[in-house]
């Protein structure tokens, strides 16, 4: 007997009985249902966290170049020996544009910022039970170089970004984001106005574009800043900058260009008096993969049960029907049907029975990652080719391991016996 | 050329060694030659639908050997007995034994399903079959909605279907009226003038006259085994 007749055969035998039929798929629809919107829904998930992150900028590195060993200059005060890496580094960067798109200090400016009326030491904030802020928080200022906006996805909206120049030329001049732009001018255009930071002037060449907007802005200071040229620590005081972000191409392993810098950085560090030390930053994505796994182990888990008590179902029912067939399975083997034969159509009826409920599920499923996506994260989700298929073929797995034991049992009567049932 | 059948001194014992047991062939020996009509004919619970079982290779003696065309069918395996129950024999049963879900296409076709001929053949022969029952205009009903003498005629074209060597009937006429019993019987007997070795199975004495041999079973033993003259031939 081949397949094709076990198939037409099993067809023959689901149909015939179909609200039977439609029962025992129950646990395997629901089941499929379940799995296929839960991971779908996951992966839209993450794939809508991952547009925040990228909203940030990723393909981040950390590079810190650090002295362990201080000196005392002309006044007096303790400062790293050894000189300032960062030029170095910097013309580094620029010269391998196919790896790295850009390369800024990260460094906090502890200064006071003052416009008119406006003085950030007064400025009051608070945070509700819900985690909403109210008030104006003081703006985070930092000093960076001219590619800190290529490094963090902030694009200028009015004016001008900084330039190479102001760094060279210690140019007294900062640019602001979108959220210290309306703590200090409001609707007014702050481009040609001058900020006093700790009591020196500095004139705002530009202003730049929010990056997030709308109800995700709640809460967030992420536009909250001001940007000053590095070299304007001289002016204003802190300690020497050793941190760094290196941000690399898109498509290319953050990985590889750390491995490059370092390489860079160990001709370049005295190992007398410094080191350094690089870091693909990707702690927020392992950190987000990792509760990610967590709870697509969870919600897989219960789908996984209720695909089993599903498979347990099929089993259940086709024992009956083995039962119930005994008569038949007698005939059949009185008229030639080997042992073989009788397995493969109880395994193709079950393999079928789950297939076909794992059709009705994907179509569930499918339907369920529509509205999941829309309700949760206001996207449309639509279940992957991979895991579409991937349910269909479970599914079908599902049949024919749970199918196993009732067909074995079927074929196992003797011919005889099996004639003799009622 | 060695005896279509051939057992020897078979038994079938139920509840070995228990006090209840039953022995439902106690020591037969039988050999049946090619194109023979045998009846084999006894009391219900003579053992006789037991010797069809054995015969039928449905059922494994207790001990004894059966010879079929010279092969001990203990030595066979599930493969080569469902073959031989396939292609060698075709069975009629007293109850029909149709599947109720299948038409009666369906059903004649089942054995050559299991021989895997493919499906233009399949059709070609089960239609031939049955067409020597008068059937083949009814191809598409199912068994339920046919009278039993129309479903018995039915089985018999699923056993003729694959033109098996031998036909073995276990009580064939047992559930139909005396007209439709003596119809049943006389397409039994057309079989084995042209050539079928046919098997009878009854409990009836005068069925069992119209064979061309009679064996008599009595509580598992042969008790008697004569050649009679019909009137038939």
């Amino acid at each position: 007997m081949n397949i094709r007749q076990a198939v037409k055969m099993a067809w023959k035998s689901i149909i015939g009985k179909k609200g039977r039929s439609m029962l025992t798929m129950l646990g395997v629809i629901i089941g499929i249902a379940a799995v296929m919107t839960i991971v779908s829904v996951m992966s839209g998930y993450a794939a809508k966290t991952m547009e925040q992150f990228s909203a940030m900028g990723s393909n981040k590195i950390t590079v810190n170049v650090y002295s362990y060993v201080y000196t005392e200059d002309e006044n007096g005060n303790m400062v790293p020996a050894g000189r300032d890496y960062f030029p170095d580094l910097y013309a580094y960067c620029k010269s391998i544009p196919q790896y790295i798109v850009g390369i800024t200090p990260e460094a906090y400016a502890s200064v006071n910022v003052v416009y008119g009326t406006k003085n950030s030491a007064n400025f009051e904030w608070s945070w509700d039970e819900m985690g909403n802020m109210t008030g104006q928080r003081p703006p985070d200022v930092y000093y960076v170089s001219n590619q800190y906006s290529t490094c963090n996805n902030l694009t200028i909206t009015k004016g001008r970004d900084l330039g190479e120049l102001d760094i060279e030329r210690y140019n007294q001049v900062c640019v602001l984001g979108s959220q210290a732009a309306e703590a200090f001018f409001d609707a007014a255009d702050p481009v040609g106005k001058v900020l006093q930071l700790n009591g020196q002037s500095f004139e705002v060449v530009g202003v730049y574009a929010p990056r997030i907007t709308g109800s995700d802005a709640q809460g967030s200071t992420i536009d909250n800043i001001i940007l000053l040229p590095y070299t304007a620590r001289r002016l204003l005081g802190g300690d020497r900058i050793e941190s760094f972000i290196v941000k690399a191409k898109d498509g290319v392993s953050t990985t590889e260009v750390a491995t490059r810098i370092r390489g860079f950085l160990k001709g370049l560090v005295d190992p007398a008096t410094g080191d350094s030390y690089v870091s693909p930053d990707d702690r927020w994505q392992q950190s987000m993969n990792e509760q990610m796994g967590m709870i697509s182990l969870v919600l897989g888990g219960i789908a996984a049960i209720s695909l089993l008590v599903g498979g347990i179902g099929i089993m259940n029912i086709m024992l009956v029907t083995v039962t119930e067939r005994t008569r038949e399975i007698g005939i059949r083997r009185a008229i030639g049907a080997q042992r073989s034969s009788i397995v493969t159509q109880f395994l193709i009826e079950a393999a079928m029975l789950c297939g076909i409920g794992g059709i009705i599920g994907i179509a569930i499923g499918t339907l369920g990652c529509y509205v999941a996506g829309n309700l949760l994260f206001h996207m449309t989700i639509y279940p992957s080719a991979s895991v579409t298929a991937g349910a269909l073929g479970f599914s079908v797995l599902l049949g024919l391991i749970f199918g196993s034991y009732p067909a074995i049992k079927a074929s196992k009567l003797q011919p005889v016996e099996a004639l003799r049932a009622e | 050329m060695a005896n279509l059948i051939e057992l020897k001194d078979i038994y079938k014992i139920y509840g070995e060694g228990l006090e209840s047991e039953v022995r439902a062939l106690d020591g037969v020996s039988l050999t049946v030659e090619r194109g023979e009509f045998v009846a084999i004919v006894g009391q219900s619970g003579s053992g006789k639908s037991t010797m069809m079982n054995v015969l039928g290779c449905l059922d494994i003696p207790t001990r004894g050997d059966y010879l079929l065309e010279g092969t001990d069918v203990k030595e066979l395996t599930d493969k080569e007995l469902s073959r031989i129950r396939n292609k060698e024999i075709g069975f009629i049963f007293q109850q029909y034994n149709l599947i109720q879900s299948l038409t009666v296409l369906e059903n004649v076709e089942l054995p050559l399903i299991y021989q895997g001929i493919n499906a233009d053949d399949r059709y070609d022969m089960a239609l031939e079959a049955l067409d020597r029952v008068g059937l083949s205009k009814r191809v598409k009903h199912k068994p339920t909605e046919m009278s039993g003498g129309q479903q018995q005629r039915v089985a018999i074209a699923r056993a003729i279907a694959t033109k098996p060597p031998i036909i073995m009937a276990d009580e064939p006429t047992g559930a139909l009226d005396s007209r439709t019993g003596h119809e049943v019987l006389e397409f039994l007997q057309q079989l084995n003038r042209e050539g079928t070795t046919v098997i009878l199975i009854t409990h009836d004495n005068g069925i069992a006259a119209t064979a061309r041999r009679c064996v008599r079973l009595t509580d598992g033993k042969i008790v008697e085994d004569k050649q009679q003259e019909v009137d038939w031939l």
